[in-house]
């Protein structure tokens, strides 16, 4: 693409998340610019990036799952117990230590998507800005005021790794047969497309579904997941990516969209039943089962809320 | 024999049930262990690790087939030792203290397993006491070492002063990779190689082995 200096704006709509995440790839691809990122190594080729707005129509409907992400499907289970019931929040630096300025060779965390949403400290306030959203919700489904945010403007510029995800917004539409339909919009201010999106989107559409059950609960009305529109400032593939994208044709290296092309969506996606198992334990130590044994230093709650996962998870109707 | 290539196929399409019920048919057919981890289980992760090096095949794929082959080796290892069937070698392998990214290492130990090698996962935030531990250890030919981070990528340097502090580091073959690694970095802390992706540490840990 010609650089103009404009950044492309790209929008992409489809049924499924594995269909998003195709095309999302394709587009970015094809009409994003070149920019540097802090990322890059020496010798790396600038990045494509564009801002992105993506629409899932239907987040749980099937295949729900890409096979291509930079984990497996044990790893993606564990991401996802950790943004939905804080599974890593123990890895955190404590915030005391995070204010005296950060070593360069402490690694811990300086934050969780979990943490910033559930527990966002700000003065001497902890807020579950989850709950509050569930309760902004249940009262008034209506309401432009259901968000809840992660950036922190003191903690997060000066940390190498500051959040991606900025903001979630809902809102709840009547269905016109006495029930709601949930909607959700995430506000992402940078993403790795070709290897954060895809697992990002799982974890996010899982806590989608959290709320929506939630405010079911809270209202006794049935409420329905609507689309998820997912928008980032910068979505971006790395020029480091561009050898596995590109391919090399004289060693016989297959490009990524070659990849595609020459397998059936059915084979390259997976339908939730197939993941569920491995979402337990994928036989290679990863997994809720293998999460639970590895981790003795999970705090309680957090094992409690994890252990009723894997209950739920063994029941025939829930779909992963 | 069909047998074997039955075994190999369904370790590609990542069939771990199938693989268990062929390898004791396979069994009570009285066909050794060596062979049906050799023809049979081998076989069909050398075909994931050419998929996945000429990118046919998508990571998540590969743990699964990895998922398949380890269902059949649960069942042949105890036989493998009995018949003291020994392996083409043995590797050390662990991310970096103070990181907690282990996708890669594990990748890693499943392709090197896949292809014949016995694996020592040390898992993730592993501090170089307990690789020099391990390398001190008769079986141990190589030692691999994974980061995530460039913060935590600097500590590899630190684990070859302790391999050589040790009298270790003419004894064991030093591998590193990550995604912000190369091979100048390599050279840079004299590791003796350093592999890209995960098909590529294969040929690498074979290549210094002289296999």
């Amino acid at each position: 693409m010609m650089q103009t200096g404009d950044i492309p704006i790209i929008t992409v709509k489809a049924d499924t998340i594995p269909r998003a995440y195709e095309q999302a790839i394709k587009e970015v691809w094809e009409n994003g610019i070149s920019v540097r990122t802090e990322y890059d190594r020496p010798g790396d080729p600038p990045s494509r990036d564009a801002t992105v707005v993506i629409v899932v129509h239907q987040p749980f409907s099937q295949p729900r799952f890409h096979r291509s992400f930079a984990d497996g499907l044990g790893g993606l289970a564990e991401y996802v117990m950790e943004v939905v019931h804080g599974a890593h929040d123990y890895w955190v630096k404590p915030l005391e230590e995070i204010l005296k300025g950060t070593e360069s060779k402490d690694t811990r965390w300086t934050y969780t998507y979990h943490g910033r949403l559930f527990e966002y400290r700000i003065e001497d306030a902890v807020i579950n800005q989850i709950d509050t959203m569930v309760k902004k919700l249940s009262e008034a489904g209506f309401t432009r005021r259901a968000q809840a945010i992660t950036w922190n403007p003191k903690l997060d510029p000066p940390t190498e790794d500051p959040p991606c995800l900025q903001r979630i917004w809902g809102r709840l539409c009547e269905d016109g047969e006495g029930g709601y339909v949930f909607n959700m919009n995430t506000h992402w201010r940078s993403r790795d497309l070709f290897k954060a999106w895809f697992e990002n989107v799982i974890a996010l559409t899982t806590l989608m579904r959290k709320i929506s059950d939630s405010i079911s609960k809270e209202t006794k009305k049935p409420v329905r997941l609507g689309r998820y529109v997912d928008i980032s400032d910068s979505l971006h593939i790395y020029g480091s990516y561009f050898r596995e994208i590109e391919g090399d044709e004289e060693r016989g290296i297959k490009s990524f969209f070659e990849k595609l092309e020459g397998r059936s969506f059915e084979d390259r996606t997976w339908h939730s039943n197939f993941v569920k198992p491995y979402f337990i334990d994928d036989g290679v130590g990863k997994g809720l089962k293998p999460m639970l044994e590895r981790e003795k230093d999970m705090p309680a709650p957090v094992r409690e809320a994890i252990t009723e996962e894997l209950r739920l998870m063994e029941e025939d109707d829930y779909i992963v | 024999m069909a047998m074997f290539e039955e075994i190999a196929e369904e370790v590609v399409k990542g069939q771990a049930d199938k693989v268990r019920d062929l390898v004791q048919k396979a069994l009570s057919e009285e066909i050794s262990a060596e062979e049906l981890l050799n023809s049979g289980l081998v076989a069909g992760m050398n075909v994931v690790s050419e998929k996945f090096k000429n990118n046919e095949f998508f990571i998540p794929e590969v743990l699964v087939s990895a998922r398949a082959m380890h269902s059949g080796l649960d069942i042949l290892k105890p036989l493998l030792a009995e018949a003291n069937v020994k392996s083409r070698g043995t590797v050390v392998l662990g991310t970096v203290k103070g990181d907690l990214h282990d996708i890669g290492k594990n990748i890693v130990g499943m392709m090197l397993q896949g292809a014949g090698f016995e694996i020592v996962d040390l898992g993730a935030d592993v501090p170089k006491e307990k690789f020099i531990e391990h390398a001190q250890q008769q079986e141990i030919n190589v030692v691999g070492m994974s980061a995530l981070l460039t913060t935590t990528m600097v500590y590899m340097k630190e684990i070859i002063q302790a391999l050589k502090d040790a009298g270790l580091r003419e004894k064991v073959k030093v591998i590193i990779g990550g995604a912000p690694v190369t091979q100048a970095y390599a050279d840079q802390i004299e590791a003796d190689g350093y592999a890209p992706d995960a098909a590529s540490a294969v040929d690498l840990t074979k290549e210094l082995l002289n296999l």
